[in-house]
């Protein structure tokens, strides 16, 4: 019913996916940010149901719009963040702060500190489970740097899990 | 990092070609940091794939219905601000909806023509990622538009003493208009049933008509 414009329909549809679409969105993009997004997310979904083929599940759909949304986004940001922050290859700090007694909320914390590209590899692929070739699409890079920007992330990372 | 080191997650991934692996296989029987570094590293995947997710804080879900156009807080809005402008704001939107049904229509004849003109078409979709199985997909919602449209179709029927006679007639005609595009696409399916091209667009026409008449039948109840 939602594919034929009907909003409540949706509206389930948003209730049920929020948490995940939202989760995704604060871990790829700054917290602050994330509520626009997620909102941003559901818009796009309404006006693209009709793609909807109905093949794989509502959730997988909306899961890679949502990919789709946020990266158009970061690159829309990014580029005059970048200007004035140009941390990409600044992974030593991550992971050094203390570790509370919430390890979920503090290690999403610790991941948000990593360098953008660094960051978005690492959630798509640890977090979400996309192959290094699914990222390298979406993010318009080789697979070798996708695998090289991983190993950086996690290898930073790490120290935020030593006792 | 040295060499060891950054095969480390690839080695976890289990992505390294077999020589490398069972390279580093022999450095990791030796090689006691590296051992620690690889634990660390899978605690940093277990950790990542064992996150929670969790809603936002705040409910989204007005923002998002008062973009997508659905729901009351549009009306409470303005009849808040200006019910005595509830007539102005019915003259504006609904030309908006009209004009939106006229494009339709032009878009929604020159792509069916266009879809027709080639006999191979099934084969030139517009989105080569899409696969030909839109049919059934387009079938499945086929099935739940009509008694959608019908409702809201009676709706305005009950409603429609409410609009101006002039606000009517072009509604009127201009349905009849997107009806006719339909039919066209339809028909042109008939022919063609696996243009994905034409299963998408069609879908589109359907859901917009659905999303005019909606529009309009709610204004009209809102006047």
């Amino acid at each position: 019913m939602a594919a034929s414009g009907d909003a409540t329909a949706f509206e389930r549809l948003y209730r049920a996916h929020v948490a995940r679409i939202h989760s995704l969105a604060r871990r790829m993009i700054d917290a602050d940010e994330a509520d626009d997004v997620t909102q941003d997310i559901f818009v796009r979904a309404w006006e693209k149901l009709s793609t909807f083929r109905g093949e794989a599940a509502f959730g997988t759909w909306l899961h890679r719009l949502a990919v789709n949304v946020i990266l158009a986004r970061r690159k829309t940001v990014g580029i005059s963040r970048q200007r004035h922050d140009p941390r990409e290859d600044a992974l030593e700090g991550v992971g050094s702060r203390p570790v509370t007694p919430d390890l979920g909320v503090d290690f999403e914390g610790a991941m948000a500190t990593l360098p953008e590209k660094a960051k978005q590899v690492f959630v798509l692929h640890d977090v979400e489970g996309y192959t290094h070739e699914e990222i390298a699409t979406m993010l318009d890079i080789v697979p070798g740097t996708s695998k090289s920007q991983l190993h950086h992330a996690r290898m930073a990372l790490r120290r935020h899990l030593r006792d | 990092m040295d060499r060891w080191t950054e095969q480390l997650s690839e080695y976890l991934d289990e992505s390294l070609p077999r020589a490398e692996r069972e390279a580093l296989d022999e450095h990791l029987a030796t090689c006691a940091e590296c051992r620690e570094t690889l634990d660390e590293l899978r605690r940093v995947v277990d950790r990542a794939r064992g996150l929670d997710d969790r809603p936002p804080s705040k409910d989204l879900w007005s923002g998002i219905a008062t973009r997508i156009g659905s729901g009351t807080a549009i009306v409470s809005i303005d009849r808040a601000r200006a019910p005595a402008r509830s007539t102005r704001r019915l003259s504006f939107s609904i030309p908006q909806a009209l004009a939106a049904g006229i494009a339709l229509m032009a878009v929604s004849s020159g792509v069916v023509w266009l879809s027709l003109r080639s006999p191979a078409s099934g084969q030139q979709a517009a989105d080569p990622g899409r696969s030909i199985d839109m049919p059934a997909a387009w079938h499945q919602m086929d099935s739940s538009v009509d008694p959608v449209v019908a409702n809201l179709r009676k709706t305005l029927q009950v409603n429609r003493a409410q609009l101006n006679d002039s606000t009517v007639r072009i509604l009127e005609k201009n349905l009849a208009i997107i009806d006719s595009a339909i039919a066209d696409a339809r028909r042109a399916l008939d022919q063609d049933p696996n243009n994905n091209y034409l299963n998408h667009h069609l879908a589109d026409v359907v859901r917009r008509r659905a999303d005019l008449l909606r529009r309009v039948s709610t204004l009209g109840v809102r006047t």
